[in-house]
C-alpha cells in the first residue's frame, strides 16, 4: 500500500512540474507582458525599465530556474500588475469561485446521480427518455450559450433574477444552474450506463434469485459496483472546483478565480497564471489520488492488486 | 477666460452644498457596465494609458483646464479660471476658488506644483535633454513606495517633453514654464495626464499604488471602492465646485462580455451599457425603451505600411494600397453608416491648424493599379499581421481590406496575431498592420507627431522613417509661428499619406453607448463619461 501511495505521490509531483513547466515556457514565449501591460504605444524607455525591473530581460532559464527556487521557499511571485503577491489575489478571488462551484457541484450530483440511478432501473421507460434527453441536453450545450438564455429568460423576460455581478444571493442562483446543468447530464449519462451493465451482471440475478428484496440488491450490490466510473467523474468535477468556471463567470461578470485568470493571460501577468495553474494543476492531481484510493475502498480487488505487484 | 457661464457656476456651487443638507437624498444609484474599468487597475492615467482610463479618470480627476465635449471641444476653465501667456515658454493659471478636494481640503497652488513635480512625473529626466530615466528598479511599480514607477517620467516626458516646472507665483497664481518656445502648453495642460490630485491625500496613503488606485481629487465623484477586475464604486462629491452631483452612487462595473451588458441593460441591472459594437445597436433598439448613443471619437483607424519591407519600400506600392481602398462601402457595412472618414490623419478641433481641403487618398483602383504597374509589382506576398479584434470590426474590416486589394493586383496574406509582441516582432518580414491614431489635444503635436515623428512609436518600431519629416516635426513643436506650423503640417500630412506614406486612414473610430431612452444624458466624442449636473436630466443646457 506504501508503495501504491508513493509511486502516485511522485508521479503526482512530476505532473505538477510539467504543468508549470509547460505553463511558465509558453506564456514567456507568446507575448512580452510589458508590451501588453503598457500598451504599445509606450515609449521604449518605459519598456526597457519594466522589462528589468521584472526581470524580463534575463534568459528565460535564468528566469525559469528563478522561478523554482522561489517556488521551493514559499514564494509564487508577484503580480505585474499590482506589484502583491500572486498568490494573495488568487486567494482573495478562490471564496467567489467556491460559492458558484460547490453549489453547482452538489446540484451536479444531487440532481445527475438520481436521475442515472432512476432511468436505470426503469430502462426504455419514459422518465429514462426524458432522463436521457435531459443528460445529452445537459453535456451538449455549451455553458454560455444556456447561461444567455437563462438570462435571457429569467432576467430580461421574466426580472425574477439579476444577469450578473455578485450582488446577493440572488445573483448565484443563474451560474450555479449553468455550472450543475451540464454536470449534471454527465454524471446522470455515466452513472446509468454503469448501473445498467452492473445490473445485467450475473450476481445480481443471485441476489435477486435468493430472494433478497429488490431495493436491497440495488443499495447493497449495484450501487457500489456501479461507482467506480461514477466517482472518477466526481473526481475529475471536484479537481475542476477552483478553475472550472472560467466561462460561467465571464458571462456573468463573476469576479472568482476564472476571470482572473482570463485577465491575467490576456495581460500576460505571469505570476498570477502560472499561481493559478499550480493550484489547479494540485486540486487536480489531489483529488484523481484521492480517487485512485477511494478505488482501492470500493474495490477490494484493486487493494489486493496493488499489494500483489 | 472668466466666463458667464463659469461664474455662474462658482454662484451655484457655493450654494448648493447648504440647499443639498436640507433635502431628502433621493439621487439614484447608476450603474455603467464597461467592457474593462481600467488595463493597468489604475486611475493614474501616466500609468493608465487607455482609452477606457480616460472614463474612468475623469469622473474622479480634474486639470485646470477642460473640454467642453459638446461645443467643439473647446478649452474651458477647468480648475483654473483664467490663463495667459506670459512669452512663448510661460503660461500663467489662475486657480478656482472654492475647489474641494474629496478629502475637503481646499486645492492649493501647492497641488499644483506638486502635480507637476519631479516626485510626481519627472522623476530626475531633464526638459531639454529629452527622455531619461531611474536606472535602478528597485521600487517596481509603485508597491509598497511612494518612489516613482520607472515608467512614468518616459511617459510624462511624452506629454511634456520640455517642461521646466511650475513655478508659484502667490497663493492663486502659478506659472508653467518651458525649457523651449511652445504654443501648444495650454493643450498639453488640458490632456490626459495633467490631472491634479491632493498632495496631502498622497502623503497620506500608503504607496504610489494605492494612490493610484484611489487617488483624492477634485472631480464629482469619489472613490469609495475599486475591485480590480470588477467593479469601481464612486459616491458623489458634494461640495463639487461644478454643483451637486446628479448620481449618489455612481457604479462601473466590468461585464467582458457584450451580450451580457447589453442583457443587464435590458433587464434593469445596469442604466448604461458602454462598448456596443455596431452590428448590435439594431437589436438593442429594437426594443423601445432603449436607445444607443454616441459616434465617431478622437480617434482615426488607419492601416499601417512597414517600409522596410522589400516590397514596400516602393512608396507608389503604399499608395496603391490607400487608392484600393472603398472606405466609404466599409462605413455602411460595418458601422451602420454612423462613422465618417476624417480629412487625413487629422480632427476638427485641431482649430486653426486643420488643413480643410486636406484628404485621405480617393478610392481610385485604376489608379492603384497604374502605380502598382509603375512599381513593377509582381503579385509578391505582402504579410498583413492581425490581432483578434482588438479593434471594433478588425477582423471583418481586415478581410474586406485584402479583398479590396486584391481587385487592384495586391496580393495581401493575413496572419492572425495573438498580442502586440508578435505584431511587432521584427525577426520576420512585416508589411502592413492595424493601429489607431489620437490626439491628445487640438493640434497635430498631440498625436500625429508624437505617433509618427522621431520619438514616435511607428520609428521606436522600425517601421517607417523620413528625414525632411523628422526635421520638420522637430520645427513644429517649437516654432511659435502659428502660419509656418501650419505650412509645416501641410508638408508633415504630404510626406506621411502621399509622398512616403506611414499609414493611410480608414475611418474614425467609434465608441457607442446603449442606455435607457428616458434617461437625458449626451455622450461625448470620447470614451469620458461626464455625469456632472450639466449633462444629466434637466440640467442639459439645449
Amino acid at each position: 500500500m506504501l508503495r501504491f501511495l508513493a509511486l502516485r505521490l511522485a508521479r503526482a509531483a512530476f505532473t505538477i512540474v510539467l504543468v508549470v513547466t509547460f505553463a511558465f515556457v509558453v506564456l514567456r514565449m507568446s507575448g512580452d507582458p510589458a508590451l501588453i501591460i503598457m500598451s504599445p504605444e509606450a515609449p521604449v524607455e518605459a519598456i526597457e525599465a519594466f522589462r528589468h525591473a521584472w526581470g524580463l530581460d534575463q534568459p528565460i532559464w535564468v528566469q525559469y530556474l528563478s522561478y523554482f527556487s522561489a517556488i521551493f521557499h514559499g514564494e509564487l511571485g508577484q503580480s505585474f500588475r499590482d506589484g502583491r503577491p500572486a498568490i494573495e489575489l488568487v486567494a482573495e478571488r478562490i471564496p467567489a469561485t467556491l460559492i458558484l462551484t460547490i453549489p453547482a457541484l452538489l446540484l451536479k450530483v444531487g440532481v445527475g446521480i438520481p436521475a442515472g440511478i432512476h432511468a436505470a432501473l426503469h430502462r426504455n421507460s419514459t422518465t429514462d427518455r426524458l432522463v436521457m434527453a435531459g443528460a445529452v441536453a445537459g453535456f451538449t450545450i455549451p455553458s454560455f450559450v444556456l447561461g444567455l438564455l437563462l438570462v435571457l429568460l429569467f432576467s430580461v423576460q421574466l426580472g425574477w433574477l439579476p444577469s450578473g455581478g455578485q450582488e446577493s444571493w440572488r445573483s448565484m442562483i443563474l451560474p450555479v444552474i449553468t455550472l450543475g446543468f451540464g454536470g449534471a447530464g454527465v454524471l446522470a449519462r455515466f452513472t446509468r450506463s454503469a448501473m445498467l451493465e452492473v445490473l445485467g451482471q450475473p450476481y445480481i440475478r443471485t441476489a435477486s434469485a435468493k430472494g433478497v428484496p429488490w431495493r436491497m440488491v440495488v443499495r447493497g450490490h449495484a450501487l457500489p459496483n456501479a461507482a467506480i466510473p461514477t466517482v472518477t467523474i466526481i473526481g475529475f468535477m471536484v479537481g475542476s472546483l477552483i478553475a472550472g468556471a472560467v466561462v460561467v463567470e465571464s458571462v456573468f461578470s463573476w469576479p472568482g478565480v476564472g476571470r482572473l485568470l482570463v485577465v491575467a493571460v490576456s495581460n500576460r501577468d505571469l505570476a498570477v497564471v502560472q499561481c493559478i495553474l499550480l493550484l489547479v494543476a494540485t486540486t487536480m492531481v489531489t483529488s484523481n489520488l484521492i480517487v485512485d484510493l477511494l478505488y482501492g475502498v470500493l474495490d477490494p480487488r484493486l487493494r489486493a492488486g496493488a499489494g500483489a505487484h | 477666460m472668466l466666463t458667464r457661464r463659469a461664474l455662474g457656476t462658482i454662484a451655484g456651487s457655493a450654494i448648493l452644498p447648504r440647499v443639498s443638507l436640507a433635502q431628502a437624498d433621493n439621487r439614484p444609484t447608476v450603474t455603467v457596465a464597461v467592457q474593462t474599468i481600467a488595463t493597468t487597475n489604475t486611475l493614474n492615467l501616466l500609468r493608465e494609458q487607455s482609452n477606457v482610463g480616460e472614463r474612468t479618470s475623469s469622473l474622479v480627476n480634474e486639470r485646470l483646464i477642460d473640454l467642453d465635449w459638446f461645443d467643439g471641444i473647446k478649452q474651458v476653465p477647468g480648475l483654473a479660471t483664467a490663463w495667459r501667456r506670459i512669452d512663448d515658454t510661460t503660461v500663467e493659471f489662475t486657480l478656482r476658488e472654492g475647489v474641494k478636494f474629496h478629502n475637503g481640503d481646499r486645492l492649493s497652488v501647492e497641488d499644483v506644483a506638486f502635480a507637476f513635480s519631479a516626485t510626481q512625473m519627472f522623476g530626475d529626466s531633464k526638459p531639454e535633454a529629452g527622455v531619461t530615466l531611474p536606472m535602478s528598479a528597485q521600487y517596481l511599480i509603485g508597491v509598497g513606495s511612494k518612489a516613482l514607477p520607472p515608467e512614468i517620467p518616459p511617459v510624462a516626458r511624452r506629454s511634456f517633453p520640455a517642461l521646466r516646472g511650475v513655478e508659484i507665483v502667490d497663493s492663486r497664481t502659478v506659472r508653467f514654464v518651458n525649457a523651449t518656445p511652445d504654443v501648444t502648453l495650454e493643450g498639453r495642460i488640458s490632456a490626459t495626464g495633467s490631472e491634479i490630485t491632493s498632495r496631502r491625500g498622497f502623503d497620506e496613503a500608503a504607496s504610489w499604488l494605492d494612490y493610484a488606485r484611489k487617488p483624492i481629487g477634485t472631480g464629482p465623484y469619489r472613490v469609495r471602492e475599486f475591485r480590480p477586475d470588477d467593479i469601481l464604486i464612486l459616491d458623489a462629491h458634494d461640495e463639487y465646485w461644478g454643483g451637486r452631483p446628479p448620481i449618489k452612487t455612481l457604479r462601473i462595473k466590468a461585464v467582458p462580455e457584450v451580450s451580457s451588458r447589453i442583457n443587464g441593460l435590458l433587464s434593469g441591472d445596469y442604466q448604461f451599457a458602454c462598448d456596443i459594437p455596431p452590428d448590435q445597436i439594431a437589436s438593442v433598439e429594437r426594443n423601445a425603451g432603449f436607445e444607443v448613443v454616441g459616434g465617431p471619437i478622437l480617434n482615426n483607424r488607419i492601416t499601417d505600411f512597414d517600409k522596410t519591407n522589400a516590397v514596400l519600400a516602393d512608396p507608389r506600392v503604399r499608395l496603391a494600397f490607400a487608392h484600393a481602398i472603398d472606405r466609404a462601402a466599409i462605413i455602411e457595412a460595418l458601422w451602420a453608416g454612423r462613422t465618417v472618414v476624417p480629412p487625413g490623419n487629422q480632427f476638427d478641433y485641431y482649430g486653426p491648424m486643420l488643413i480643410a481641403d486636406w484628404r485621405v487618398p480617393e478610392f481610385d483602383p485604376a489608379k492603384s493599379r497604374a502605380l502598382l504597374k509603375q512599381a513593377g509589382y509582381k503579385g509578391d506576398a505582402i504579410p498583413y499581421r492581425l490581432l483578434n479584434n482588438y479593434y471594433t470590426n478588425q477582423v471583418a474590416t481586415s478581410q474586406i481590406l485584402v479583398e479590396m486589394w486584391k481587385q487592384v493586383g495586391l496580393n495581401v496574406e493575413i496572419e492572425m496575431k495573438e498580442n502586440w509582441t508578435q505584431i511587432r516582432d521584427r525577426s520576420k518580414p512585416r508589411g502592413v498592420r492595424d493601429w489607431s491614431s489620437g490626439a491628445a489635444f487640438g493640434d497635430p503635436t498631440g498625436g500625429f507627431v508624437t505617433t509618427f515623428g522621431p520619438n514616435g512609436s511607428a520609428q521606436a518600431a522600425g517601421e517607417w522613417r523620413n528625414a525632411e519629416f523628422d526635421q520638420l516635426c522637430i520645427q513644429i513643436q517649437t516654432s511659435v509661428d502659428r502660419d509656418l506650423r501650419k505650412r509645416i503640417y501641410r508638408r508633415l500630412l504630404e510626406i506621411a499619406e502621399r509622398e512616403d506614406p506611414a499609414y493611410t486612414v480608414l475611418h474614425q473610430n467609434g465608441s457607442f453607448t446603449a442606455k435607457r431612452k428616458d434617461i437625458r444624458w449626451r455622450s461625448a466624442p470620447s470614451f469620458v463619461m461626464d455625469f456632472r449636473a450639466s449633462n444629466w436630466g434637466a440640467g442639459i443646457r439645449a
